[in-house]
């Protein structure tokens, strides 16, 4: 436990008043200190005894007010007009601000004016998830939804004397009016937690100055959350294309579509459109979407979607757009060209909204795909200057940006060196049917355990069964042979993402196959299917499997 | 090896012993438990033998059906029906997305009955293809315990058939029971209610228990006007107090009329339908009148107190924590022993049955941290102990953790209803002691929380579970501060 300080953020150089940044604030700093080393045991020592008490979760302002004394007394006497300075509203600056105030810091943030579509110049409070990504996305989801529930509730017994019309108007201004209503309650929040929130485009001028709009603020602290938007790559006619934020905020339904791409995000507008009745095409480089996903997923997710009335074109890579007389759009491919579109989506990846933030001028290093690069604990190269969410490009995912934030509060202003903690973090796709898993894929299982037990479901639910509808459910759960803990859940299915949840829960507590087994079931229900797995679909054994390509040590391994 | 031999060696001296018994096991009753333990005990290697009545959905003293009330008449066909009636106000909720639906939307209770019933039958060849797969002798008539080691089934045809077997289990499960008050006949229960000609117009339903609440929203769900009446001031008794009144909340929005503390005193036969009079005078007119007032053990006709079988006084089975009942060879699971009436828990049993007797593996059900569902709409659902259990138990404090909130889709669709989250926490040990959800998709979020209450997850853990987005399980593992903490005081402290 006394090594704890030591794993704490990697310094580039160790100097005591870093040191003490990250000791509990209410130690009592010496004053003065001729030798570091002399006086490292005692304090380690009482830090160590102070880790095991219960911090307080709410220090009183005046305590911060210690603390800054406290540093003044190590490093050149220095006001700053705030203790953290953030750039951008969205998740991870959100809740990085809205905590670190509850922890008595003078926080600022700042953000562009709110827009549905995102620029250099526009954003909005809330962010990517709030404003054109999570939340409108789902809305979308369930408005769309909506065409499958009328051909299952035909087989329930209701009936419809016309078949139901989708008024693309109506979905988008009660969608932007809920928009918003979010991004007022987003603004509320940080007024509430006592952040001052600025409108307009922070710009980093040196390690301690934050420029928005010309004016200057300086900070203890700054945090870069400014996330990342949607990349179109550069082909002849892709000034045609739409990128995600436009296909959440279209003044009129697409006729026909096509998405490029096979990631979730082209997965779900794939699912989105063809629920509200457009002509949907996928076009995806690989033989299959989702690339990183579970094979098994990615088989079985393609198909129930195709069953749906999607098309996909697979190994089929957009190399021109052209637009004819009439408007209508058309799609060149390695393949051939198709024509007749209405609209050209692009999900082809985000990148990290890195530029023209003076990032690179005070030294904070970025990677080539253009994301910041950090440490553990959110660090950038310059030691003043942090970064979480999607601009650090490590999972982007809302919740992870929430889950950097909260680390990064507790480890500035909360004495709390605190590292985000990226095991089995949890996901969905929301797609029609939705996905929802956590931990590893066979495949990463197969690579890091050798060993494992696969154990497979894919049933017609009991709603299929009486809709007449050709859906079915697809499960998996992946088993360390080992030590028999479920290293991996996977669902395809009708409430994916809610079963998955709980789940997770049991998969990062590390529960095992046996721990499934004596849940008892609710039924009747779809999750049930989880605790009631009796025999493994395959067992993959390193020795038997792996013959071919794993080579002679393994098989020496198992032989002895 | 050594092992594998002394088994071979004890298999070989059990099947000698055996030689005289015309079956290892034979079970009364093809429902849930039964056909679980038959299975599993004939995957042992057992010979077994089962005997069930004829398939009919509604149930009598001669009417049953293999797969049991869980598949012809209970949860299956039950969930067919809040499917069909969920659609009502999902379709409602459309509007505010865009949709544009006739006014009035129609719908055809004949056509969901027939499909209903055509999946139970479907259901009913399956779990007997079950059997005979697993090798079990399946045979059609009335089941009866004759000798500790004697059963006789009487066949459709009245011819009797009389087999020895070295066990017998009994699995014969429930019915439900009608109140003694005047016109009781007038009343259905919930084997009609599964299978009504016509939809209600007027129903009136007595009961405050599970049964009672999803009727009551299955019927509403349709479009039926529906009074609901309980004895006590919430319905679901025994749940988590917090809980029962959020579903009472959920009833009455959706335009369930509830009359707590009221019961019926008399019902008379009208011209315009069946007149219903409580006990505080009040008279009301409906044309469907569903006692769900309890169900009881079907043990009367077994003979099993004549051969040594007890009974409690609510006439379930007795036994022991491996099932076993008072006479050795004689075992019983299922909502006949009355333990915990759940199709799982029934699986369970009949699991450790077959283990325990064939399988030479004692197993003892575990009762603990059991999950269950209420499919009301919106449903509910709860695993581990309730705030009340959990402060009556708790040697320490209990934290509560709430969490109340507009579900994303009531944001557009405009549906003025909360989902409620709770966790109830030791905070000494910082174990999760119950969870409890009442909105759209609980039973099926709860699964997996069910797991993690079954090994002692602590609300540590669940803090450190990343959220998946956006979902309202998601809520679950968000719970940040403490709703509030109950101090458990007047409680001798056990460790001094």
């Amino acid at each position: 436990m006394a090594t704890t300080s030591f794993t704490a953020p990697k310094l580039s150089s160790p100097t005591f008043q870093t040191f003490c940044r990250n000791l509990p604030l209410s130690l009592p700093i010496p004053k003065t200190l001729s030798s570091f080393s002399f006086h490292l045991s005692p304090f380690l020592s009482r830090f160590h005894l102070h880790h095991h008490h219960p911090t307080p979760r709410f220090h009183p302002r005046r305590l911060f007010a210690v603390r800054a004394e406290s540093e003044n007394g190590a490093e050149p006497l220095r006001h700053y007009d705030f203790d953290l300075f953030t750039i951008g509203a969205g998740s991870g600056g959100v809740r990085a601000s809205r905590f670190a105030a509850n922890f008595g810091a003078s926080v600022a943030v700042c953000e562009l004016p709110f827009s549905t579509i995102s620029s250099e110049t526009t954003g909005g409070v809330g962010g990517t998830c709030v404003l054109r990504g999570c939340v409108p996305k789902k809305l979308m989801v369930y408005a769309s939804k909506y065409s499958h529930e009328f051909d299952e509730s035909n087989g329930f017994g209701w009936k419809y004397d016309t078949e139901p019309k989708h008024d693309w108007s109506t979905l988008m201004a009660n969608k932007n009016a809920e928009l918003q209503r979010l991004t007022g309650i987003y603004k509320n929040i940080l007024n509430k937690a006592g952040v001052t929130l600025i409108e307009g485009r922070g710009k980093v001028v040196d390690p301690h100055t934050v420029d928005v709009d010309g004016k200057l603020y300086t900070a203890r602290h700054i945090l870069i959350s400014v996330g990342g938007r949607p990349f179109i790559p550069d082909i002849p006619g892709s000034e045609y294309a739409i990128d995600s934020d436009a296909a959440l905020d279209l003044p009129s339904k697409p006729e026909k579509v096509a998405i490029v791409g096979g990631g979730y995000i082209a997965l779900e507008f794939a699912g989105i459109f063809n629920g509200l009745t457009s002509e949907v095409h996928v076009f995806i480089r690989q033989k299959k979407v989702l690339r990183g996903f579970d094979e098994e997923i990615r088989d079985f997710v393609g198909e129930q979607m195709a069953l749906r009335g999607i098309q996909f074109h697979t190994e089929e890579s957009p190399q021109a757009i052209v637009k004819s007389a009439d408007g209508s759009l058309s799609l060149k491919t390695n393949k051939g060209t198709i024509e007749g579109f209405s609209h050209i989506m692009f999900a082809t990846g985000r990148r990290p909204n890195t530029k023209n933030l003076g990032l690179e001028s005070v030294g904070v290093k970025i990677n080539k795909n253009g994301a910041i690069e950090v440490d553990e604990y959110s660090r950038t190269t310059v030691p003043s200057i942090w970064a979480v969410g999607d601009v650090t490009d490590r999972i982007n995912l809302t919740p992870v940006a929430l889950m950097e934030g909260a680390a990064l509060a507790k480890t500035l202003f909360q004495n709390e060196p605190t590292k985000p903690d990226y095991r089995a973090v949890p996901s969905a796709v929301f797609s029609q049917p939705p996905i929802g898993q956590v931990g590893l894929t066979e495949e990463q299982a197969r690579k890091e355990y050798g060993d494992i037990d696969v154990y497979t479901a894919n049933f017609r639910p009991l709603k299929a069964t009486l809709s007449g509808l050709p859906d079915r459910v697809f499960m998996k759960l992946i088993i360390c042979a080992k030590t028999n803990k479920v290293i991996g859940l996977h669902m395809c299915g009708e409430d994916s993402a809610e079963i998955a949840q709980g789940f997770a829960v049991a998969v990062k507590a590390g529960l095992t196959k046996a721990d499934f087994d004596a849940t008892v079931g609710i039924h009747p229900t779809s999750a049930e299917e989880f605790v009631t797995m009796r025999t493994p679909t395959r067992k993959i054994r390193q020795s038997s499997e792996s013959q071919g390509n794993m080579g002679h040590e393994a098989k020496t391994a198992a032989g002895v | 090896m050594a092992r594998k031999m002394l088994v071979d060696e004890e298999m070989n001296q059990t099947n000698q012993e055996e030689a005289h018994y015309d079956f290892d096991l034979f079970v009364i009753g093809a429902g849930s438990g039964g056909v679980r333990a038959a299975r599993f005990s004939a995957n042992y290697g057992a010979k077994v033998g089962i005997c069930e009545l004829p398939f009919h959905p509604i149930s009598s003293e001669v009417i049953g059906g293999v797969g049991g009330t869980c598949v012809i008449r209970g949860c299956v066909p039950k969930k067919i029906l809040v499917y069909g009636a969920a659609f009502g106000s999902e379709l409602e909720d459309a509007r505010n997305y865009g949709w544009e639906l006739n006014e009035k939307l129609d719908f055809n209770w004949k056509k969901l009955l027939h499909k209903k019933t055509d999946e139970i039958i479907r259901l009913n060849g399956i779990y007997k293809r079950l059997l005979s797969n697993a090798g079990v002798k399946l045979f059609e008539g009335e089941g009866k315990i004759v000798g500790p080691n004697e059963v006789e089934v009487t066949q459709l045809d009245g011819t009797k058939l009389s087999y020895s077997a070295k066990h017998i289990l009994i699995a014969t499960g429930s019915r439900a029971h009608r109140p003694p008050i005047p016109g009781q006949e007038l009343g259905i229960t919930s084997d009609e209610a599964l299978s009504l000609e016509d939809l209600p117009k007027h129903a009136v339903v007595l009961g405050g228990g599970y049964i009672a609440v999803e009727f009551a929203s299955i019927w509403r769900g349709l479009g039926a006007n529906v009074d609901l009446f309980f004895r006590k001031e919430l319905p679901l008794r025994g749940f988590d107090d917090e809980m029962r009144a959020v579903v009472a909340r959920n009833l009455e929005r959706r335009g369930i009329n509830l009359h707590p503390q009221t019961n019926l005193t008399e019902l008379i036969k009208t011209d315009n339908g069946i007149k219903v009079t409580t006990d505080h005078g009040e008279e009301l007119i409906a044309d469907v009148v569903l006692f769900a007032t309890g169900r009881l053990p079907n043990s009367k006709r077994l003979n099993l107190e004549a051969v040594g079988v007890e009974l409690d006084n609510t006439g379930a089975v007795k036994v022991d924590e491996y099932s076993r009942t008072s006479i050795p060879s004689v075992w019983a699971v299922g909502d006949v022993t009355n333990r915990m009436n759940l199709t799982p828990v029934a699986l369970m049993e009949g699991t450790c049955f077959a283990k325990t007797v064939f399988g030479k593996e004692p197993s003892k059900p575990d009762y603990s941290h059991v999950p269950c569902a209420v499919f009301s709409i919106p449903p509910l659902s709860v695993v581990g102990l309730s705030e009340e259990q959990a402060i009556e138990q708790a040697n320490g404090d209990v934290l509560v953790f709430t969490s109340t909130f507009n579900p994303m889709k009531n944001t557009v669709s405009g549906r003025q209803e909360k989902t409620v989250m709770k966790l109830v926490v030791d905070a000494e040990t910082d174990k999760v002691l119950g969870a409890s959800m009442c909105g759209p998709d609980a039973p099926e979020i709860m699964q997996g929380i069910a797991v993690a209450l079954q090994c002692g997850a602590t609300k540590a853990q669940f803090d450190s579970t990343v959220g998946i987005h956006p979902s309202a399980a998601e809520e679950f593992v968000t719970m940040r501060s403490v709703s509030r903490r109950i101090t458990c005081r007047g409680k001798p402290k056990t460790n001094l």
